[in-house]
């Protein structure tokens, strides 16, 4: 036999076989979603970016699943994974059908993945605008799903054991004198001021993702406003920045120098009462509220002139996607799902329980009491501290250089250290700025 | 002689009859495979390639756009960082896992008690996976070296001994698993002759021992040195680039990131327009490790003529 | 003679010392799966005892991490590794036999194209073969060992090629005389004179599919199927805090069969390896 015969029969052979399994591989498709849906019914994937949400919407997917027999998969991305796992699943045949862009950034990478969402059932059931993405052209990329705050989680109950309150606590100063008061009784106490800030992916984000907002956020202000992400940092407030990220690794329950690796269980410390103050946001509400029914939520104080005014930290980078590239039954059905997570009534208000307030008509008041401290700040004429770190360019990649930094920082406190963070937090945002954007 | 002539001549006819019946049944006994090594190799291997010419978000939304990606691959600082640790590294495991290696390998052939156990007991670790090897030693590192108040992520001199010393855990094992089949097939009597010769225990070592595992030595030194470039689910599981040193131009070098694990971070962790430079990094990574290749198949082809 | 006896008692006895080093990673793998999370930070290297002690609870706080269950990974695992080491076994020793003993020009191209693909790493193909993987649903545990065979095609086929040139034909030649066919004649002659070559790819493959990380990481439906290894590697930086003990619970669980796996199989493992690198 030739070898050009042997070639044609290989290559003939070839496409048979790769008929072949290719309708085998739609035998196992269809019977993998099988008893579920069929063809017409389309499916759900959603690519989930939050872990802590992800117990309860593999719950609520197959509460739907057995309610309307349309299939619903979530995966979550472990967190600093969300940009690769997405990245990976777009490649893929059975692309996620709804997943997250959070941010400028997100839309100006993912935008053409993504359906116009304008007049959906889904757009409809929106109660405000405000936390939409839209792309250059106008066409609504993403929308916000949910809306939440950050801050210092403060446990009141504690501060009246050490002989303070809240109110005390109205600007950086005095609150550096209630933290450094109670770390320097803390064993008297029986407690610390603050809980464990650990650098590890596990906890990192509370830092390089939330904290470092106190910056961005008066960089932002200062510039009248972003509406997209700057090519450059001033860094005019690393300094405060600084000022609070100290008080909380030199006044906890952790050695600074031991946070590098995690390991420690931050909500648990506040929770069972060892650590008075925790940042965190409030998604926690409902894990905190259960031990310390009378938490609160405090603003970044961090020295900044006129603070005494701050509000919390409030905005969303929830914003939810539906991809273009599926089939328009399964872009329905997870417009469907969509609707049915913010409407239901048993759907939304696990929703409700898990991350504060859901922007749209039909969901459930809000019992989130970090939210109502929000609300209250803003009601007594505070400023809302909007999320300008949604505008991080590169969001992983430049979070990682700044966790690096700062676990060198937090080993060794120099200022050739400290130099090194604000080298990560300044010129780190313009090259990945440019890195994104060349 | 003419009987011999004969029977070749036959053994030639059946064999070339055994042949024909084989060739037909083709689609059964070499279809399976080259089907899978296309669908498994090829195909991915060229498309790689042409890959490593476009600018793609996705495989499917490539546009050509010729060398550039690979002139942004060699000028990212990062991946020429991560070549020469890559290189420091390999070359240091090449040290530290082949001395012990053959030490161990020479002492547990010279006829000593629970040699067999030992052998069981250094081989072990080879068979975990990385991954997991990675975790194991993290915690460990991290366990002594908490004690001093620091971590294996925040210096990378101790990111790089940690991860020699985790590669000599699991390889030296291995490694001298092919010392001891070197050291086991040198004859008797070539060592006792040169005892009677008056060649003490040294000399016997490097005039006749160590010539003759000359093979298993080259190698274990290519699989060192290949191992070491290859390195992945170790240094992603142990130390994952940390620590990062910023450059004053605010660029990140991972101090402690590989090749491999810089071509993946590319790959997925960047935005869209570094898929093509990672691909174009992937094809430079195989360049380096196929050269290796072909050096050590010269090598070794070298030393079976001389033999 | 009375120094070269002492010289090796002292010889077996520093080698004893250094086994002893060499296992004390994996005690302390096993103290610390009993110990609670807390704990495995501050005193990594204490026994668990008195307050320390978790019990088995870190097993089974460890069976649901994640929000996916261990067996399922821990199943995923011994199918892929079994399937795919089976296929290879199978088809690369078929095409070897035929490759030795046809030895035809296309013969010759597929043989140098697998030893080519032995020097090639896995990241040059990771993106591509993924999508590849996915177009062709190869991406779940059925079906991926498919993407092995062709992936570690190259490797076996070397060894059992370089195996077959050296059975001689006589053997073959005298089944085919009696009227076996090519096919009866592999498997009834051919297959059973393989099987050292067999085990030795055999070990080889088990170990390499078993630790595999990444290829599966990319490869498999992620809705779907873990893998022990992604498992592990998901447990780091995932969910919430890290729980250090239920890690090390899980890690000891992975291990154990491996190295039962070892012990029953020594002698073959050593051999295949050996044999492995040698024609590697």
């Amino acid at each position: 036999m030739s070898f050009k015969k042997v070639f044609a029969s290989l290559l003939a052979a070839a496409m048979l076989v790769g008929c072949g399994s290719g309708s085998t591989g739609s035998d196992t498709t269809a019977s993998s979603t099988s008893g579920s849906s069929d063809s017409e019914s389309g499916r759900v994937y959603f690519l989930n970016f939050k872990p802590e949400l992800d117990e309860t919407l593999q719950e609520l997917a197959a509460t739907y699943t057995d309610e309307t027999g349309v299939e619903v998969q979530v995966v979550t991305a472990a967190s600093g994974t969300y940009s690769q796992t997405l990245t990976a699943e777009m490649d893929k045949s059975a692309k996620p059908t709804l997943f997250v862009i959070g941010n400028q950034a997100g839309v100006r990478e993912w935008s053409d993945y993504a359906i116009d969402l304008t007049g959906t059932a889904i757009a409809n059931e929106l109660s405000t605008d405000a936390y939409n993405l839209y792309d250059e052209s106008g066409k609504l990329v993403s929308i916000g799903y949910c809306y939440e705050c950050y801050g210092i989680i403060v446990n009141p109950d504690l501060l009246e054991q050490a002989g303070h309150s809240l109110d005390e606590i109205t600007n950086f100063d005095s609150l550096k004198a209630v933290v450094e008061d109670i770390h320097a009784r803390a064993d008297e106490l029986g407690f610390d001021a603050f809980s464990s800030s650990d650098m590890d992916g596990s906890s990192s984000w509370r830092f390089t993702g939330h904290l470092a907002n106190l910056e961005y956020y008066y960089e932002e202000r200062d510039a009248g406003g972003w509406t997209e992400a700057p090519a450059t940092l001033t860094g005019a407030y690393v300094e405060n920045f600084k000022n609070l990220y100290d008080l909380i690794i030199n006044n906890s329950l952790t050695d600074p120098k031991d946070l590098a690796t995690g390991g420690h269980d931050a909500e648990n410390e506040f929770k069972t009462g060892q650590a008075a103050f925790f940042v965190n946001g409030s998604w926690e509400y409902a894990a905190v509220s259960e031990d310390v029914p009378n938490a609160r939520m405090i603003p970044y104080y961090c020295g900044v002139a006129g603070e005494e005014k701050a509000g919390l930290n409030c905005g969303t980078e929830n914003c939810w996607a539906v991809n273009s590239q599926v089939s328009e039954a399964d872009q329905q059905a997870t417009i469907d799902f969509m609707v049915w997570l913010v409407s239901d009534s048993f759907a939304a208000s696990k929703m409700v329980e898990q991350l504060g307030v859901l922007p749209y008509k039909n969901a459930p008041e809000s019992a989130n009491g970090f939210l109502a401290d929000a609300a209250n700040y803003t009601d007594n004429g505070c400023y809302v501290m909007d999320w300008a770190t949604n505008y991080q360019p590169n969001v992983d990649e430049y979070r990682a250089g700044l966790v690096a930094a700062l676990n060198q920082y937090d080993a060794d406190q120099s200022d050739a250290n400290w130099a090194n963070v604000e080298t990560a937090f300044v010129q780190g945002w313009a090259t990945q700025y440019a890195a994104v954007n060349n | 002689m003419s009987e011999t002539k004969k029977s070749k001549h036959t053994a030639g006819k059946n064999s070339s009859n055994l042949k024909d019946q084989i060739r037909r049944w083709w689609w059964l006994f070499l279809l399976p495979v080259t089907l899978a090594f296309v669908i498994g190799f090829i195909w991915p291997f060229l498309q790689g390639i042409y890959l490593s010419f476009c600018k793609f978000k996705t495989t499917s939304d490539a546009t050509f756009i010729g060398l550039s990606n690979y002139g942004r691959a060699l000028s990212d600082p990062t991946f020429v960082h991560s070549f020469w640790y890559s290189a420091l590294f390999a070359v240091t495991s090449l040290v530290f896992i082949n001395i012990p290696a053959f030490a161990v390998a020479y002492a547990l052939t010279q006829d000593i008690k629970f040699s067999n156990l030992y052998r069981t007991v250094f081989f072990m670790p080879n068979l975990i996976g990385g991954i997991v090897l990675g975790y194991i030693w993290s915690m460990i590192f991290d366990g002594i070296l908490s004690a001093y108040n620091t971590s294996i992520l925040l210096n990378s001199t101790y990111g790089f001994w940690g991860l020699i010393i985790l590669i000599c855990w699991q390889q030296i094992g291995y490694m001298m698993i092919i010392y001891i089949a070197g050291l086991q097939a040198i004859p008797t009597d070539m060592i006792e002759a040169a005892e009677i010769d008056g060649a003490n225990g040294w000399q016997t070592l490097f005039k006749v021992i160590i010539p003759n595992v000359m093979p298993s030595i080259t190698i274990c030194m290519f699989l060192s040195i290949t191992n070491g470039f290859k390195l992945f689910d170790q240094n992603l599981a142990l130390t994952a680039g940390q620590p990062f040193i910023m450059n004053p131009d605010g660029t990140t070098i991972k101090t402690t990131e590989m090749l491999a694990l810089n071509i993946y971070n590319t790959f997925y962790n960047s935005n869209a327009a570094s898929r093509g430079t990672a691909q174009a990094k992937a094809v430079l990574f195989f360049i380096l490790v196929a050269a290796i290749g072909l050096i050590q198949l010269r090598f070794t082809r070298e030393k079976e003529v001389q033999q | 003679m009375k120094t070269a006896k002492q010289g090796k008692t002292i010889l077996s006895i520093v080698l004893g010392i250094i086994s002893i080093i060499y296992v004390i990673p994996m005690v302390v793998v096993v103290l610390n799966s009993f110990k609670l999370n807390t704990y495995v930070k501050t005193d990594t290297f204490a026994f668990p005892t008195g307050e320390m002690w978790a019990g088995v609870s870190n097993f089974t706080k460890g069976m649901t991490f994640g929000n996916y269950p261990f067996a399922s990974s821990a199943w995923y695992s011994v199918l892929i590794t079994v399937a795919s080491t089976f296929l290879i076994l199978l088809f690369t020793s078929m095409a070897a036999w035929y490759i030795a003993r046809v030895d035809s020009k296309i013969c010759r191209i597929i043989y140098y194209l697998c030893v080519f693909s032995m020097v090639v790493p896995f990241q040059m193909v990771m993106f591509t073969l993924a999508k590849t993987a996915d177009t062709l649903k190869l991406n779940t545990p059925w079906t991926i060992p498919v993407v092995y065979l062709g992936f570690g095609a190259g490797l076996a086929i070397f060894m059992f090629v370089g195996f077959v040139k050296s059975i001689p034909l006589e053997i073959e030649e005298a089944a085919a005389i009696d009227g076996a066919g090519p096919v009866k004649t592999y498997f009834q002659v051919v297959l059973p004179m393989m099987k050292p070559t067999m085990i030795s790819v055999g070990i080889l493959e088990i170990m390499w599919v078993w630790n595999d990380y990444l290829l599966p990481y990319l490869v498999l439906d992620r809705t779907k199927y873990m893998t022990i290894p992604i498992h592990i590697q998901f447990l780091k930086g995932s969910y919430g805090t890290v729980d250090l003990g239920a890690t090390m619970a899980l890690i000891l669980l992975s291990i154990i069969p491996v190295i039962v796996f070892y012990l029953l199989c020594q002698k073959h493992i050593i051999k295949g390896v050996a044999a492995g690198a040698v024609k590697g």
